[in-house]
């Protein structure tokens, strides 16, 4: 059955229009891709749905949490609110490129001494803001703590071990690290 | 063997790797070749009749696989509740009229997000829009518009209740009568949700005659009955597999009907079938959490002891009946827990309206009670003359308290909590010291107390937890169990146990968790009782094991049972170190001499085995728990008298969760809920009109962010002990310490202010309000002293 231009209409499809697919880079954890995006395709979906790479996480998919945040060219974007298209040719850091093989980076390591961790769905976004924080400050104030990870809601941990936890791989405490 | 290894110790995160390297595998994680995408029609009316329904059209478009709507369901209804007093009041998809905004319709599967999305606004509709009502008190009234007209009528003189809970005990007349003081307050709580980061997500695959569904969830044993019961499968052709939670904090326990919906479209297509709800539609159209209206009369003796409490509780419950009669109910016992009260009349209704329906939320109904009668109980302080931390020390239960629904208080008590909160934060010194701030400044400190006690492990469906302990040959373990870790930490629990019991290192356990055809059955994780009901499944399947190791090694070395232990993955004799077997060794030689056994250990445990079943939701009537949590918080609070703005600065929590076993996560639980109870008492509020959400997202719902973080101290009364293969009596902590922390916050508030708020959240205009109104009435004051004079 063809569909009249009203239905169309109705459904939000522009008549006798296909939305043209482009042909994209991105290197992502140090690995380049060439991924066939739509122009509507978000950073997080290219990375989480084509590329499979589904540590980095969609919640509020407006831009309100910072659930799905990561490195383009070392700086936070949030991923559910940039286009894919605009980071052609770019670096794009995710959660899973923080590890160097097993060895887990300080900042990994230290979520899991200061039980910054609970439910583990807004771990990767606060990891990633809080990397690019200490990468660009390695000794920041709480002050700055508190401005680099505004954008990243936790409903579980209450915040006070992820400041622990960021303070301790600034080595500026934290409270004392948990056994193994 | 009294030394503890593992329990009682803050061993980090069994999930904690996996969560922090992006590999933890959550609903939305897990892809199937050949998936489609289901989206859902909701209704845009709060109260209206489907006069036709054409799907046609959406049927058509290129890409469609499949639409539902009522008609290609079996019309079995389900509910939160499902007793013979309150049967099942809701279908998966709307037959004939709508109740709420955002009540599912139609269902469509298609091959990709946009075109399911496009599908959706090509359903027709003609609607006959009915009178609603959103106002639990109107809709109360005679002349209300009906909700549920087919619905039994429940006894009584009001309309649209959903249901209702009655009891009392001594003559609450009588009490008011002998008592000095009386006085009548109300309070009344918003509309808040639980802001779980992990959206709404199902997989469902429906393979020739079997269901594989992928679902965000408290609790997979809950969520396989109530799925199996609506598609009218055995248990047997659906299986709930395993997936890490993204928080739920109360909203992910009842079926929804994605769920069902992803299920009967996979069966219908053949294929893989995925709906992830998009967050504002969680907003506006999932389940919050429920708003109670508190009327509370209590008399006390002139020295504070409380004679006699009236009680009347009114809950928005929404269109269907939810969890609203439990949250009637709870309301009832989170009044008698934590003081004696020698003469009570409590009801409880549970009122439908025209809003979404409502679910449990961290604590469910706890915080609000607590608010209302901790607020109370200040303010009838006050007017005695007496202080808040005397009038509760006077009140409050102690170790060994029977109470009034036959529960014992055992070895916890709140009269430890309170004393020891008070001394630690230096209450009474710090109470009242605003009043003497410097005129320059406009903040205000204040500091108040709250408390509360919450039980543990109550009987609900499936009432108990198994664990099975498989050992390998090399002595490692894997552990089956049907808990989910949703962040609280019972995979972690679960090893450190078993690692005791079994005297093997934390990095020989593997567990193996929620999946309902390879896990024992399990409570889940939504009645405050994984780690008493689960740790004590997990204890004896551990001890099992243990005994059976113990029974070969005694015989192949010869030496009485008694005379050996179990240390690093070794047997040894107790007397000569030297006489010893591996635990490699052992499974080897039961292999070789019993029928090939290896060694497999089980393990059950519930709460009250003597009581058949949870107690009558309407009457009260019958035990609840072993297990009650005691707490007293301090909260210390800035105001600004300028601007209005409070907000927590310090909070204090002196709780009794009985042995902790791993005490990072019981401080894990302690930071999460004072956080989210500083979002209820000064940032949250769902703002709805004619059922419409206002405020579908996070920008416009305020949730704590790293700005509002209050440093958290706590304390822990610890009362019991663990002991390797004896029953232990750990407690609640993850629900019943965000509710002692809104009163004190409401309590602090006044300390600062003077101004006593008797609704959450206490906004700026709220406080901005007050403070103009003790301004007037100190003014007041002051001309009729001066006309007097």
């Amino acid at each position: 059955m063809e569909m009249s231009a009203s239905d169309a209409a109705r459904a939000g499809i522009a008549a006798g229009t296909k939305s043209r697919t482009r042909l994209i880079s991105l290197c992502v954890n140090g690995e380049w891709h060439e991924v066939a995006v739509k122009p509507r395709n978000m950073l997080v979906e290219v990375i989480r749905d084509t590329i499979g790479l589904t540590g980095t996480k969609a919640s509020c998919e407006s831009g309100t949490c910072g659930a799905c945040t990561v490195l383009v060219e070392g700086r936070p974007v949030l991923g559910c609110i940039t286009l894919a298209v605009e980071c052609d040719g770019k670096q794009v850091q995710t959660v899973e490129g923080l590890a160097e093989g097993e060895k887990l980076s300080a900042i990994q390591e230290a979520f899991l001494d200061q039980g910054a961790v609970q439910c583990g769905f807004c771990t990767p976004g606060m990891l990633m803001s809080a990397t690019a924080l200490l990468r660009r400050n390695p000794k920041p104030t709480r002050e700055d703590i508190n401005k680099a990870l505004e954008g990243n809601l936790c409903r579980c941990t209450g915040y006070n071990a992820i400041v622990d936890a960021v303070l301790q791989v600034s080595g500026q405490g934290g409270v004392e690290p948990v056994m193994e | 063997m009294s030394e503890l290894n593992y329990v009682g110790k803050s061993f980090k995160r069994k999930d904690g790797p996996d969560k922090v390297t992006g590999k933890a595998v959550y609903t939305q994680d897990v892809k199937l070749p050949n998936t489609l995408i289901g989206r859902i029609l909701r209704s845009p009316h709060a109260h209206a009749r489907i006069v036709r329904i054409d799907t046609s059209r959406a049927r058509a478009l290129p890409g469609v696989k499949a639409v539902i709507t009522v008609d290609d369901t079996k019309g079995i209804k389900h509910g939160f509740v499902e007793t013979p007093r309150y049967p099942p009041d809701q279908e998966v998809l709307a037959r004939g009229k709508v109740v709420h905004v955002g009540e599912e319709i139609a269902a469509v599967a298609a091959i990709d997000q946009i075109t399911a999305q496009q599908a959706l606004a090509l359903i027709d509709i003609e609607w006959e829009i009915l009178p609603a009502v959103f106002d639990p008190e109107e809709a109360m009234k005679a002349d209300a518009p009906e909700i549920h007209p087919s619905h039994p009528k429940a006894p009584g003189k009001h309309s649209n209740i959903g249901g209702s809970t009655e009891t009392e005990w001594g003559d609450v007349e009588q009490g008011f009568a002998e008592s000095d003081y009386v006085r009548e307050d109300r309070f009344e709580c918003q509309l808040r949700t639980h802001g779980y980061l992990e959206p709404h997500a199902t997989l469902a695959h429906w393979e020739s005659d079997k269901l594989n569904v992928w679902t965000s969830s408290m609790g997979v044993f809950v969520k396989r009955a109530k799925l199996a019961k609506v598609l009218d499968l055995p248990y047997s052709s659906v299986r709930i597999h395993k997936a890490y939670v993204g928080g739920t904090f109360g909203g992910k326990i009842d079926l929804y009907s994605h769920e069902y919906c992803a299920s009967r479209l996979s069966m219908i297509t053949g294929r893989p079938v995925q709906i992830t709800a998009s967050r504002e539609e969680i907003f506006s159209a999932f389940r919050h959490a429920q708003p109670l209206i508190l009327e509370i009369k209590t008399g006390v003796k002139k020295d504070g002891t409380i004679v006699a409490q009236r009680i009347r509780a009114i809950n928005n419950a929404g269109a269907f009946r939810g969890s609203g009669v439990v949250v009637i109910f709870l309301a009832w016992g989170f009044t008698m827990i934590p003081y004696r009260i020698p003469n009570l009349k409590y009801e409880g209704f549970s009122v439908y309206t025209n809003h979404t329906v409502r679910a449990p939320q961290r604590g469910h109904g706890a915080p609000k009670v607590r608010f209302a009668i901790e607020s109370q109980m200040d303010m009838i302080a006050e007017a005695l003359g007496i202080d808040p931390i005397a009038i509760r020390m006077r009140n409050a239960r102690e170790p060994g308290e029977q109470l009034p629904n036959g529960d014992n208080t055992h070895r916890g008590g709140l009269a430890a909590c309170v004393a020891l909160a008070a001394e630690k934060s230096d209450f009474l010194a710090k109470r009242g010291r605003n009043r003497e701030q410097s005129p320059k400044s406009t903040i205000r400190r204040g500091i108040g107390i709250g408390a509360s006690a919450y039980m543990g492990g109550t009987l609900i469906y499936p009432n108990g937890s198994g664990v099975i302990v498989k050992m390998n040959d090399d002595g490692s373990v894997i552990v089956l169990t049907g808990a989910i870790d949703i962040g609280q930490g019972s995979e972690t629990v679960i090893s450190q146990i078993v690692a005791e019991e079994l005297a093997i290192g934390m990095g020989d356990i593997k567990i193996i968790a929620a999946d309902t055809d390879v896990t024992p059955q399990d409570i889940g994780a939504w009645i405050s009782g994984n780690t008493y009901v689960t740790g004590n499944a997990a204890r004896q399947a551990a001890g099992n094991a243990r005994e059976k190791l113990l029974q070969v090694a005694a015989e192949k070395m010869d030496v009485p049972v008694e005379q050996l232990l179990c240390r690093d993955k070794v047997v040894y004799h107790r007397l000569n170190a030297e006489v010893k077997m591996t635990y490699r060794e052992v499974i080897a030689a039961s292999v070789a001499s019993h029928r090939g056994d290896t060694i497999i250990g089980e393990g059950f445990w519930r709460t009250m085995r003597d009581e058949p079943t949870h107690p009558s939701l309407a009457t009260t009537k019958g035990r609840w728990t072993e297990n009650y949590a005691f707490s007293a918080q301090v909260a210390e609070v800035e105001v600004d008298i300028e601007t209005g703005e409070a907000k927590l600065v310090k909070a204090l929590t002196v709780h009794d969760c009985g042995f902790p076993i791993n005490p990072q996560l019981v401080k894990g639980q302690i930071d999460g809920q004072i956080s989210m109870a500083l979002g209820h008492a000064f940032m949250e509020e769902v703002l709805t009109k004619n059922g419409y959400t206002l405020n579908p997202n996070w920008l416009d719902y305020r949730m704590p962010t790293i700005h509002n973080m209050a440093i958290s101290e706590d304390a822990d009364v610890i009362t019991e002990q663990y002991r390797v293969g004896q029953p232990y009596r750990t407690k609640e902590v993850g629900e019943g310490l965000i509710s002692g922390i809104l009163a004190a916050m409401g309590n602090a508030v006044y300390d600062a202010t003077g101004v006593r708020l008797h609704s959450t959240p206490f906004s700026a205009e709220k406080i901005l309000a007050g403070l103009r109104a003790v301004e007037y009435a100190a003014k007041k004051s002051r001309q009729d002293e001066a006309a007097q004079a």
